[in-house]
């Protein structure tokens, strides 16, 4: 009967963790501390020297529960990615991530050298561990940190988090290796042999993951595309298998599973998949699952009285990490990629680090290398002061530099496809502000396409079953079922702030006198009209119109530009012109004569 | 042509005080003084050369937007600079309405080409509604520039 009531207390023990964790996190919001520090505190709390009294130092154990839940996580992240924020950031992300990891690591290892005593080469064993930035404190910082930052800077922090992984795992491990093959005379023994094994293994990391992670993303999207489950329940299974495969089989060849699983979720969530709001819904639930088990564990695995004990020397470890390393890495690294001054601050303030270090600072342990335990310790207070004092403040540092832009506020209600079948549909989620063109207009006057139908309008707290003569009023939640190929259409029905469209022409045109001489117009813009230098544009623009052609909103096309008549007098005489600057790819053909472009703000003969 | 060759990021301003047109360019003219892309000794001239300009047309050209612009041979290749104005100015526009977004351009008297290039790549990245919008809302001159950018990176990937 004892493993029995082992077993019961141990479920009874997570569900107490679990409600603790999910109960922080309520707490979160109101005073603004970053989850996964409540998180971390639950666990030490818990822990054998805290009230919960857990006795619990199973490093094998942490390891393989943080490894899990930063899959999880990574995934989740993965398939929240979208690709656009991949197109702006992967090169700052990418130098981040690997010259980036680097370059903390050897700055923060000189400096751990010096303020613990120890060898160069266990001082850079300790920046390496410390050196990169964590998936599962950037992502819940950024994500769940009540700040919306531009698409370029939070994908640039959260993709670096995503892909160093490799860079620091290499690092820790050559350092490792290294050494574990000191002799008694304290000669290293390195030969070249073993330096093209080290660069061996980071290639085959970096390589080897990201060719995992993308190939089997696209096998994971044919597959959920094809499989044909009866049960709606299996595909997020399917899904998160999926990225456990990407993960294992890049390990166990040799890559980064960290890269691969990332790289997997960033794949399958960019493509059109079956149930893929359930998919979606299901591992943000896993990433939090994740999340709190892995932190509390991590909290678990600490013993408060330890960290008092390298407090001093965590301190200063951490303030030269976040002060110095971090901020020159970010200088060295991103200074080409016109990020302005208070976006690199910020991008130096975020550098989070979480469970990654925890779990690679177990690897030395594993290794027993000596020293291990204190560098364990000296790396988890690093780790708790970053998430604490970084994570803490990302909010107000996003505000007092201006890094922060306006989010949008989430729709009340959302309706969504379940097909387990492929469905040529879409159903979107218009807010209607008081700029949007759809404001008080009724739902039949809407100009909606063919294979449009609005499904639900949301007042207040009201569902509004939508008629022909049901009024749109700002505030609305409108939910259209369309086709794909009908929303750019629809977009435009309901497009906020884009009111001024349909009210002013779709090319910018500058208005002119029509009394500006032909020499003027040549000495202002380079543009040699075929008239006479004296002429003025009336006389040049009535000269190129025959008289039936002569009317407002004719047209004459003089390369590069293109001069519209705006406004004619009583006496048929030119008195405004509209100048547009053609686009380049936009230039019609060289003896393209007229051409007649309405306009809203082109007045009537007068 | 893209905003980052031509607009110089030191002289764009969120907040403009001017209230009339003469005075928005003044101070936008000012800018560019300032961070040296125009001498200060010709200060004067390109705010009269862009006033002349002004003559033969607002350059008001609608939706809260003005591009006064000039050709002045103060300088050696296209300068210009960004500026908002959160109450808006009468400057005479198309729409008759106030002015929250300038765009201000000098270039040299010799390269024509680059001049209108500058003028096309502003009035087609301002078709885009919400861009527009979004500039004419920035509060700092780095909201600006960050827009600025994120409007160059689109044009690069389209």
């Amino acid at each position: 009967m004892f493993l029995i009531d082992t077993l019961n207390t141990l479920i009874l023990v997570t569900g107490v963790l679990l409600l603790l964790g999910i109960a922080s996190s309520k707490f979160s919001a109101r005073i603004g501390v970053p989850v996964l520090v409540l998180f971390l505190a639950v666990g030490m709390l818990a822990g054998s020297e805290g009230l919960g009294g857990l006795d619990f130092d199973n490093f094998g154990l942490a390891y393989t529960v943080g490894t899990l839940s930063l899959a999880l996580i990574l995934f989740d992240g993965g398939l929240r990615t979208p690709a656009s924020s991949i197109r702006v950031s992967w090169k700052p992300s990418f130098v981040l991530a690997t010259v980036g990891v680097l370059i903390t690591s050897l700055i923060t290892g000189a400096a751990a050298a010096w303020i613990l005593e120890l060898s160069w080469l266990e001082g850079l064993l300790l920046g390496s561990i410390v050196g990169s930035t964590d998936a599962a404190a950037v992502f819940a910082t950024l994500r769940y940190g009540g700040v919306s930052l531009s698409e370029r800077l939070s994908a640039t922090l959260e993709i670096e988090s995503g892909a160093n992984d490799p860079m620091a795992i290499f690092l820790t491990i050559g350092c490792i290796e290294v050494l574990s093959n000191y002799t008694e005379a304290g000669v290293t023994v390195l030969n070249s042999e073993a330096v093209l094994a080290l660069l061996n293994l980071f290639a085959m990391q970096m390589v080897v993951g990201a060719a995992a992670g993308l190939a089997i993303g696209k096998a994971a999207v044919w597959t959920i595309n094809r499989v044909n489950l009866d049960a709606a329940g299996l595909y997020p299974v399917l899904a998160t298998a999926l990225g456990f495969l990407s993960f294992g089989a890049a390990a166990s060849v040799g890559g980064s599973g960290f890269l691969a699983v990332y790289l997997t979720g960033i794949v399958i969530g960019n493509s059109r998949i079956v149930f893929q709001r359930g998919i979606f819904l299901f591992h943000d639930a896993a990433a939090w699952f994740g999340q709190i088990i892995m932190f509390i564990v991590l909290g678990l695995l600490s013993y408060p009285s330890r960290l008092f004990a390298v407090a001093g020397q965590g301190l200063l470890v951490a303030a030269v990490l976040v002060f110095v390393a971090r901020p020159v890495t970010v200088a060295m690294t991103l200074f080409a990629f016109r990020f302005s001054w208070r976006e690199l601050v910020f991008i130096s303030w975020v550098g989070l680090k979480g469970a990654v270090p925890i779990t690679l600072a177990t690897f030395p342990l594993m290794y027993e290398i000596e020293g291990a335990r204190e560098l364990f310790d000296v790396v988890f207070f690093v780790v708790v002061v970053s998430a604490v004092v970084q994570g803490w403040t990302m909010p107000f540092m996003a505000r007092w530099l201006h890094v922060d832009v306006p989010s949008e506020p989430p729709p009340p209600v959302t309706l969504e496809i379940s097909s387990l079948r492929h469905v040529d549909g879409d159903i979107v989620d218009y807010t209607v502000d008081q700029e949007s063109r759809a404001v008080d207009r009724l739902v039949r006057e809407l100009a909606l396409p063919e294979g449009v139908v609005i499904a639900m309008i949301t007042r207040h707290d009201q569902i509004i079953p939508p008629h022909g003569n049901t009024r749109i009023e700002a505030g609305d939640h409108v939910v259209v079922v369309l086709r794909p190929d009908t929303r750019p259409l629809v977009n435009k029905v309901f497009a906020r702030g884009n009111e001024e469209t349909s009210e002013l022409p779709v090319q910018l045109e500058f208005p002119l006198r029509a009394s500006i001489t032909v020499s003027e117009m040549e000495d202002l813009y380079g543009i040699p009209l075929k008239a006479p230098a004296k002429a003025t544009l009336d006389e040049y623009l009535r000269s190129q119109l025959p008289g039936d052609q002569l009317r407002v909103g004719a047209a004459v096309v003089c390369r590069p530009i293109v001069l519209y008549v705006r406004g004619i007098n009583s006496r048929g005489l030119i008195e405004r012109v509209g100048m547009v600057i053609l686009a380049s790819e936009e230039l019609p053909p060289e003896e393209e004569p007229l051409r007649d472009v309405p306009t809203d703000n082109a007045e009537s003969a007068r | 042509m893209k905003f980052s060759d031509f607009i110089n990021v030191e002289s764009i301003r969120a907040q403009l005080n001017a209230s009339d047109k003469e005075s928005v360019i003044r101070e936008m003219v000012g800018a560019l003084a300032e961070a040296g892309q125009v001498q200060s000794s010709d200060h004067e001239g390109i705010i009269k050369a862009i006033m002349k300009r002004e003559e033969l047309g607002s350059t008001g050209i609608g939706r809260g937007v003005a591009v006064p612009h000039t050709k002045h041979p103060s300088v050696d290749h296209l300068v210009g600079t960004v500026a908002v104005s959160p109450a808006g100015v009468d400057f005479n526009s198309l729409d008759g309405e106030k002015v929250q977004l300038f765009f201000l351009l000098v270039s040299p008297p010799d390269r024509p080409g680059d001049h209108l290039r500058a003028l096309e790549n502003i009035s087609r990245q301002l078709r885009d509604g919400m861009f527009c919008k979004f500039l004419k809302q920035s509060k700092s001159a780095e909201e600006i520039r960050q827009l600025l950018d994120e409007a160059d990176a689109n044009q690069f990937s389209s």
